[in-house]
């Protein structure tokens, strides 16, 4: 089943077209990767679906619904959750906090409950020492909090916006695994924004290619990464 | 233990505060009702501060409460005691509706916003002469409870506690995750769920509520106000500063900064007349030079030091 597509979505800073008639869907359950060069519209394209930024034109539906100007913080309620690319951590509450903020808002849970599957989700990705203020974390302690916040909203769509830039290959290779194993027990949607290939090739089921804005390729990573154009566009004279 | 040694510490100060009546004269009882009129000013002031917001209005919407309360029980005849909650709601709803639209300016655009406002309600009210009384004020036919010293310090203290309970209630629900959320990432809050433009509502029209009250309590206890009373800048300055010098961001700051400054200042102002402005002034520089995080962080500081020390000498 479907759950999120987009119809023809574009959005121009006034000269600059950074998304340009993008058609796309996510299907329940799959990983989904998005890659494309430095200034693809990769991140725009997620701000776009999850409500940061509002598209000049095309449509956002998401199981069915239109919520193309829906803000974010509705669409987080819907189920669509995201990390971003540079961090964001909430530095004035506690690490437990910060999680649970998801939960709280998103799910409408009780301080208590909230704080109950905050802890849960926070053991699944092995983050500890969960009262420590954000300031005390590590970089990788820094971005699993924040996909520990994302996973704590619930989401049926769930983007990850480079979470692993910053991370060696052993802390990338846990981050795949604990993500590869919650979409599957919860049916969800990932779509991943990464420039290691190697990433993209382990974890995703499908990959989206963008660049200036347009999608230019779309299928399995195999097939993707021999496409002459992805070739040219992205991988360069290093193909 | 943490857990005794405070309850310890609110238990006394509940005799403290409840035994002031009993010992203390007329005079040092309205220095105690003018120390808790701007601890509850400070606290309010915080308790918006704590989604970023840094409001100048204070005074705008305590002079407001002053002012509905006073012509309320002036104009219409209204029970003073009812009037306080009238101009409590009165402020509230003003606050509702002006939020609509303040509420979408952040950082300095919205400080000047409510000092604007300030001076707005200042000079209306300065010029609806048949009605407000324009620059000589208002003066009031009773005193509430005839003037009674020690009842007045009793209406004072429920204002203050009532504000105190709901910055305790907004420190310990899920308006303390909503409200700093928004003050550290409003992007890390939206995408999390949390209804920025909500929240700020609330904590606005809460806090101003508290203020409408604390100034209709205020002027039902004198009996007058006028513009230049009501609207005084010292009611957005004092309780600023004293936030400031206790520590921000949360119940316990203020109120320790309201009761040092607001005992320095009544000291000092018999020792050198207007001269406490001055030293006002100096306080504010010297501890947001020194001590951004006030009293209050400073302890923590100095708390976390001696464990740190005491886990080394193990």
């Amino acid at each position: 089943m479907s759950k999120l597509t987009t119809t023809d979505l574009t959005k121009r800073f006034s000269g600059l077209v950074a998304v340009n008639d993008v058609t796309f869907n996510m299907e329940e359950g799959e990983i989904l990767g998005i890659i494309g060069p430095n200034g693809a519209g990769k991140t725009t394209f997620i701000h776009l679906v999850s409500g940061i930024l509002m598209p000049s034109s095309g449509t956002i539906t998401f199981k069915g619904k239109d919520i193309t100007y829906a803000p974010a913080h509705v669409r987080s309620r819907m189920g669509i959750a995201r990390t971003y690319q540079l961090i964001h951590p909430l530095e004035n509450l506690k690490v437990i906090e910060n999680v649970m903020v998801g939960a709280v808002f998103s799910k409408d849970k009780s301080l208590k409950e909230a704080r109950k599957s905050a802890e849960a989700i926070c053991a699944e990705l092995e983050l500890g020492r969960l009262e420590r203020d954000t300031a005390q974390l590590s970089i990788l302690e820094i971005k699993k909090m924040e996909i520990a916040r994302a996973l704590a909203n619930e989401p049926e769509v769930l983007f990850l916006d480079e979470v692993m830039a910053g991370l060696n290959s052993d802390e990338t290779k846990q981050i795949i695994a604990t993500v590869q194993r919650i979409a599957k027990e919860r049916k969800m949607a990932v779509g991943v924004v990464e420039h290691v290939m190697g990433v993209i090739r382990e974890l995703t089921h499908r990959v989206i290619v963008l660049e200036a804005g347009e999608l230019i390729a779309e299928g399995t990573y195999e097939t993707v990464s021999k496409n002459p154009r992805v070739v040219e566009a992205y991988l360069g004279g290093a193909a | 233990m943490k857990l005794k040694s405070s309850y310890i510490a609110v238990a006394l100060a509940a005799v403290v505060v409840l035994a002031f009546p009993a010992f203390l004269g007329a005079y040092y009882l309205n220095v105690a009702r003018s120390v808790m009129t701007y601890m509850a000013l400070a606290i309010s002031w915080d308790m918006l501060l704590r989604s970023g917001q840094i409001s100048f209005g204070i005074a705008g919407l305590f002079g407001l409460g002053s002012y509905a309360s006073a012509l309320a029980v002036l104009r219409g005849g209204m029970d003073p005691f009812a009037s306080i909650i009238f101009a409590a709601v009165f402020a509230g709803l003003m606050a509702f509706a002006l939020g609509f639209v303040i509420l979408r300016l952040r950082s300095m655009y919205f400080s000047i916003t409510t000092l604007a406002l300030m001076e707005i309600f200042r000079i209306v009210m300065h010029n609806l002469h048949d009605f407000s009384g324009g620059p000589e004020g208002v003066v009031l036919p009773v005193v509430i409870f005839n003037g009674d010293a020690p009842a007045l310090y009793w209406l004072c203290l429920a204002g203050l506690i009532i504000t105190i309970g709901v910055s305790w209630y907004f420190e310990k629900s899920k308006m303390h995750l909503a409200l700093t959320a928004i003050r550290n990432d409003e992007t890390s809050a939206r995408s999390n769920g949390v209804d920025i433009f909500k929240y700020l509502l609330i904590a606005f029209v809460v806090t101003s509520t508290l203020q409408g009250m604390m100034g209709a309590i205020q002027v039902q206890s004198y009996g007058f106000t006028a513009p230049e009373t009501a609207f005084d800048a010292n009611f957005t300055l004092l309780p600023l500063a004293m936030a400031l010098l206790g520590g921000i961001h949360s119940t316990i700051g203020p109120m320790a900064g309201a009761i040092l400054l607001g005992i320095a200042s009544e000291w000092l102002k018999l020792q050198i007349p207007y001269g406490h402005l001055i030293v006002y002034g100096v306080i504010i520089i010297l501890v947001i030079l020194f001590m951004p995080q006030g009293l209050l962080g400073m302890a923590r500081k100095m708390i976390r030091a001696g464990r740190k020390a005491g886990a080394t000498h193990e």
